[in-house]
């Protein structure tokens, strides 16, 4: 490198200074590729080029509808103004690269370090406006998904459920008085709710607003201190709730469950009474109460449950990773298949195929899995394993390549065989590190597993996309803290094993 | 009687590491190679038991030339000849005593030694062996919390299990202080007079060289450009010192007049 420099600053430049200027103003970086700068020339040819390309496209894509450039550029700024300062800066660039060029040619080393600075605002400015970056609605809008955040961040509210029992007292009224009306016998046994009214019958309210009879309801033996809901039901089964001056009615039950309270046949058309000349309706007190000890709720159950599933996803994918990728990695390691060009050239296939795997990512591995085997966890172990192998082969093969000779050597000196040698010299050296990228990869395995389930390779993960699909979010929020608990609790076992191996 | 006759070896990337070289060693001799770095002085060592293959020449040990042994007769010819290095070269993760079993693999059938099984014989040689090398409470210790000079012992003590006829010590001193250096030195000397074992040494310091050894060849740039016993070394002249080290070496210490003051230093040095 250093002889490389020396015959640089030797050599003049092939064209004078103003012309090496001139040069670069005709095409950017020309000029410096003839006052023997050629690398350097090259890249900002290339750097100024890619800059040009991407802002045209950005016009294009900012104002797609005019047509001509003129016009598609004056819409273009006026609806990006961004795109006028990168211009600037790419003009800039283009003044600054000529003058470089001029200088470089000349004598002495020029200080490029302005032509550097405008080519990383060029693209970073470039960057900011492709990648839409708006930080301003972030901070005005980004409060609306506050609340949402909240049910994810503390979603214990739905790990309980209280199991929950109507209680219902009805009384029958018959409208209108009706001497000699049939009403259905009724049996309260002892201690259930049970609701009476006075009188027992009367006339329904009027839509010109004349009240109907006004009826004494009494109800006991409901849960004490409790609301309680007031309904009629009509004759044909319709339960409506009770409302009076717009109001729904509800009544708070005394120490004992016991509640009185005025109530007032509602207005309604009446439907057909068949002929009877009257109706039998009820008038019902309802209590929602919680009856017995609060149970563990299903979101919970179901979210352990596919967590359990989803760690022993990972453990079998890895499982079966490292029993497979073990006999590949001693192939696939350069100091043990160095041999002859047979072994090299297997090593470099092994090589490719672990490098092409490696480079599919295991979400479309799943994919492919589900296509051969179905949506299930077993899809999902397919898809990690083929993925643990990839990476695992790789992993091993680099510990074995990096493994000390010298122990290898000593061994060999004392008349041991191959097998020996291997079990003596390699093996216990390359246990720490197969010890520490298996668990490793366990790790990500868990974690790829939770991904893994979205598109249907079971575990939590299907729970967790289902859960946000119903924008049920304090649902999808218990698996995701079952997710940060494993991961955590993971995360400390594997480098608590690391330390102790190695 | 080990014969080293016109021994050449050339690496695959052309580089010559010995040319021609020959010499005799008779049993019992305690041999050193000197010689400047990169002259060639591992690769000898290393084709005496060939984990090197040479490229042409002959090594003929008590007759039986070395160089054409394959298979099982090569790993019987590596079990008699102990190998000590400059980086000790044991497995760091192993404990001292599996570091020191493991030089009696070449006499333990494949499935036993696999299975971390050995014979009663075996033990009481690693006994004997740590016993020797003054590190019996270090046995269950890991190879890597010993320090330098003991982890040296466990590679001689490694050696001592194959009871050998001849020890290849390459550089065995190059890591150690000077005090440790002299310690190991005696136990090679030791072992060569008490047991008789044959050892060639490669050393860097010409004061090691002329207390230890019994006769010294000197290599440079892969050929054998000094042979000497050991009252030749201890009369190497400065000629000769340069055409061993080169012209632009210079002699520390050692002059050849006063060898025999240096030599109650370091007898001095070793009392103590």
């Amino acid at each position: 490198m250093k002889t490389k420099a020396q015959t640089t600053e030797e050599k003049p430049s092939l064209v004078p200074p103003v012309v090496a200027g001139l040069l670069s103003l005709i095409l950017p970086g020309l000029g410096h590729m003839l006052a023997r700068q050629f690398r350097k020339g090259l890249v900002l040819l290339l750097v100024f080029l890619s800059a040009v390309g991407l802002w045209i496209w950005r016009i294009n894509d900012a104002a797609r509808r005019e047509v001509g450039f003129a016009a598609m550029f004056k819409k273009a700024i006026q609806l990006k103004p961004i795109l006028l300062i990168i211009l600037i800066l790419i003009i800039l660039l283009y003044i600054v690269i000529a003058l470089d060029a001029y200088k470089t040619a000349g004598k002495g080393k020029p200080n490029s370090f302005l032509l550097w600075l405008l080519v990383l605002a060029a693209f970073f400015i470039l960057g900011w406006q492709i990648g839409e970056i708006r930080p301003a609605v972030l901070i005005r809008d980004g409060k609306n998904s506050l609340p949402l955040l909240m049910r994810v961040l503390w979603p214990w509210e739905k790990a309980v459920h209280y199991p929950e029992e109507l209680l219902i007292g009805s009384a029958d009224v018959v409208i209108p008085c009706t001497e000699n009306a049939e009403v259905p016998e009724r049996v309260v046994e002892e201690g259930d709710p049970y609701v009476t009214v006075t009188p027992d019958c009367g006339d329904l309210s009027e839509i010109s607003g004349a009240e109907g009879t006004k009826l004494r309801m009494v109800g006991s033996n409901f849960a004490p201190n409790d609301e309680t809901e007031i309904w009629w039901v009509d004759q044909v089964r319709n339960e409506f709730r009770y409302r009076y001056g717009g109001e729904y009615v509800k009544v708070v039950t005394d120490e004992n469950g016991s509640f009185e309270l005025d109530v007032v046949i509602p207005y309604r058309v009446i439907p057909s009474t068949g002929g009877k000349g009257y109706a039998v309706w009820q008038v019902e007190a309802r209590q929602v109460a919680s009856v017995g000890e609060p149970v563990l709720s299903e979101e919970l159950k179901l979210s352990v449950e596919k967590m359990i599933e989803t760690i022993f996803l990972g453990m079998m994918s890895t499982f079966f990773g490292v029993i497979l990728s073990i006999p590949i990695s001693f192939i696939a390691s350069r100091n043990l298949m160095s041999a002859n060009w047979f072994t090299k050239t297997i090593y470099m296939i092994v090589r490719t195929i672990l490098n092409i795997v490696r480079s599919i990512e295991s979400l479309v591995w799943a994919v492919i899995a589900i296509i051969a085997v179905g949506l299930g966890p077993f899809a999902g172990i397919l898809a990690l394993t083929v993925h643990s192998i990839a990476a695992l082969g790789k992993l091993y093969s680099e510990s074995i390549e990096s493994i000390d000779h010298g122990p290898v050597e000593a061994i060999q000196a004392t008349g041991a065989n191959w097998l020996q040698t291997v079990w003596y010299a390699v093996i216990p050296q390359i246990i720490p590190p197969f010890v520490s990228f298996t668990i490793y990869r366990w790790d990500i395995n868990v974690r790829m597993s939770t991904v893994i389930g979205m598109v249907g390779g079971g575990g939590i993960g299907y729970l967790l996309i289902q859960w946000i699909r119903l924008l049920d979010y304090r649902s999808a929020g218990i698996a995701i803290w079952f997710i940060a608990i494993t991961v955590a609790i993971l995360d400390y076992v594997s480098s608590e094993i690391r330390e102790r191996f190695i | 009687m080990l014969e080293v006759r016109n021994l050449t070896k050339v690496y695959d990337d052309g580089t010559v590491a010995l040319r021609n070289v020959s010499f005799n060693v008779p049993d019992g001799e305690f041999l050193v190679v000197i010689g400047l770095s990169g002259s060639g002085k591992s690769t000898l060592l290393r084709c005496i038991n060939r984990l090197i293959d040479p490229t042409e020449g002959q090594i003929l040990w008590d007759g039986v030339d070395i160089t054409k042994l394959e298979g099982q007769d090569l790993r019987n010819l590596r079990r008699k000849i102990g190998m000590v290095f400059q980086q000790f070269n044991l497995v760091k993760r192993s404990t001292v005593l599996t570091n020191v079993m493991a030089g009696r693999l070449g006499y333990s059938p494949t499935w036993r030694s696999i299975t971390n099984q050995f014979d009663e014989a075996d033990k009481k040689r690693a006994q004997t062996a740590l016993q020797r090398m003054g590190i019996t409470d270090q046995a269950n210790k890991r190879a890597d919390e010993l320090s330098g000079g003991q982890q040296q012992r466990v590679g001689i003590a490694r050696a001592l299990m194959q009871e050998p006829k001849m020890i290849l010590a390459d550089e065995p001193v190059a890591s150690l202080d000077p005090v440790l250096a002299h310690s190991i030195l005696q136990h090679l000397e030791n072992l060569n007079q008490e047991d008789g074992i044959t050892i060639i040494c490669s050393l860097h310091y010409l004061d090691l060289v002329q207390r230890y050894s019994t006769s010294v060849i000197g290599l440079r740039e892969g050929q054998v450009v000094y042979q000497g016993n050991k009252k030749q070394i201890l009369r190497m002249t400065d000629k000769e010192f340069k055409t061993i080290y080169g012209e632009e070496a210079e002699r520390m210490g050692g002059i050849s007049g006063e060898i025999g003051e240096e030599e109650d230093a370091i007898g001095e040095e070793a009392a103590k």
